[in-house]
């Protein structure tokens, strides 16, 4: 769902810079309290993932394709859409700028629709449903609707942009995403779950818990 | 950096390589949801006012073949993961809590 060069009016393209800028702000404002010497390679790792992910489209029907975004993921490792953000505004200015995959004109659209859009997204479905539903149904449902409405939002920028009519950009975007999503949530589901077992430091809500008696003691790795 | 984060690094990118490989072989040629869209849709097109060095995941003195979107691939996953990695090193928590 990279929007390249030409599709967004440039006026528009500004518009979600001035978004993008803001929301870096805040991100970088995080990380300065929230990120700390041993999410470093985390936030390495995940983005190479994320690189790796975006830029296979896999097939889907109506001789379309498409790729996974991994936004959500990102924010509930961290339990912080800011992570996402940064994550996102790294990996495309990558594909941008080597593999001219989503336009630099675009490129504050882009971080808004998969970094923005698809981390807070995720992030607040899951916190709103992990108690009724379970933690897993959450973690899917939520990966789901991240990629379905960051998508829905291209179709809203589209329609904005002149470029797309907006109930038809709607069904085909949301058609295409709804078809992905499901992908999305088998990959969000199986990575952090894997995490869960190998490396339960790295998830933020495993940190959570802790960081209240931190000061009591300081061992992160006894109650394991 | 803890052997457990050198581990993790090991892994994630051994997981990213698998991908890259497997790439050129399941990814579809077809256009994204998007460009697709945008075909049935309107009549806007790519301006091509950049053009990538890289452009479409292949690298062009290696040809068209998967060899060439393979190390692509690869290509930009080590930049993801170094750039990742110094832009988060710069932006971290410089006076952590001493634990």
């Amino acid at each position: 769902m990279h929007i390249p060069d030409g599709f967004i009016p440039l006026w528009q393209c500004a518009i979600y810079y001035v978004i993008l800028a803001i929301a870096l702000y805040f991100s970088l404002r995080w990380a300065r309290t929230n990120l700390d010497e041993k999410r470093v390679p985390l936030m390495a790792v995940l983005a190479a993932g994320i690189f790796a992910i975006m830029s296979m489209n896999v097939p889907i029907p109506w001789g379309t394709s498409g790729h996974i975004v991994g936004g959500a993921l990102v924010a509930l490792i961290f339990l912080a859409p800011e992570a996402a953000v940064i994550v996102f505004t790294l990996v495309l200015i990558v594909q941008g700028l080597f593999f001219g995959d989503g336009g630099l004109t675009c490129l504050g659209a882009n971080v808004l629709n998969m970094g923005i859009i698809g981390g807070c997204v995720g992030l607040y479905t899951f916190k709103a449903l992990h108690r009724p539903i379970g933690k897993v149904p959450a973690i899917a449902v939520a990966s789901w609707l991240s990629i379905f409405i960051a998508a829905e939002a291209v179709a809203v920028e589209m329609w904005l942009a002149g470029t797309f009519p907006l109930v038809l950009g709607l069904e085909f975007m949301g058609l295409y995403h709804a078809v992905i999503g499901v992908i999305e949530a088998i990959l969000t589901v199986v990575v952090i779950l894997a995490l869960e077992k190998l490396r339960p430091d790295l998830l933020a809500w495993n940190r959570k818990n802790k960081t209240a008696d931190l000061k009591a003691e300081g061992s992160e790795v006894t109650s394991k | 950096m803890s052997p457990k984060d050198k581990k993790l690094i090991m892994v994630g990118v051994v997981v990213c390589f698998i991908i890259a490989i497997m790439a050129p072989f399941i990814a579809s040629s077809n256009p994204d949801g998007l460009e697709k869209s945008a075909e049935q849709l309107s009549t806007t097109e790519e301006s091509g006012a950049y053009q990538a060095p890289f452009a479409d995941y292949v690298i062009p003195v290696l040809g068209d073949g998967p060899f060439s979107g393979i190390v692509a691939l690869a290509i930009g996953v080590l930049i993801a993961l170094g750039l990742g990695y110094g832009v988060s090193a710069v932006l971290k928590n410089r006076n952590p809590p001493a634990n």
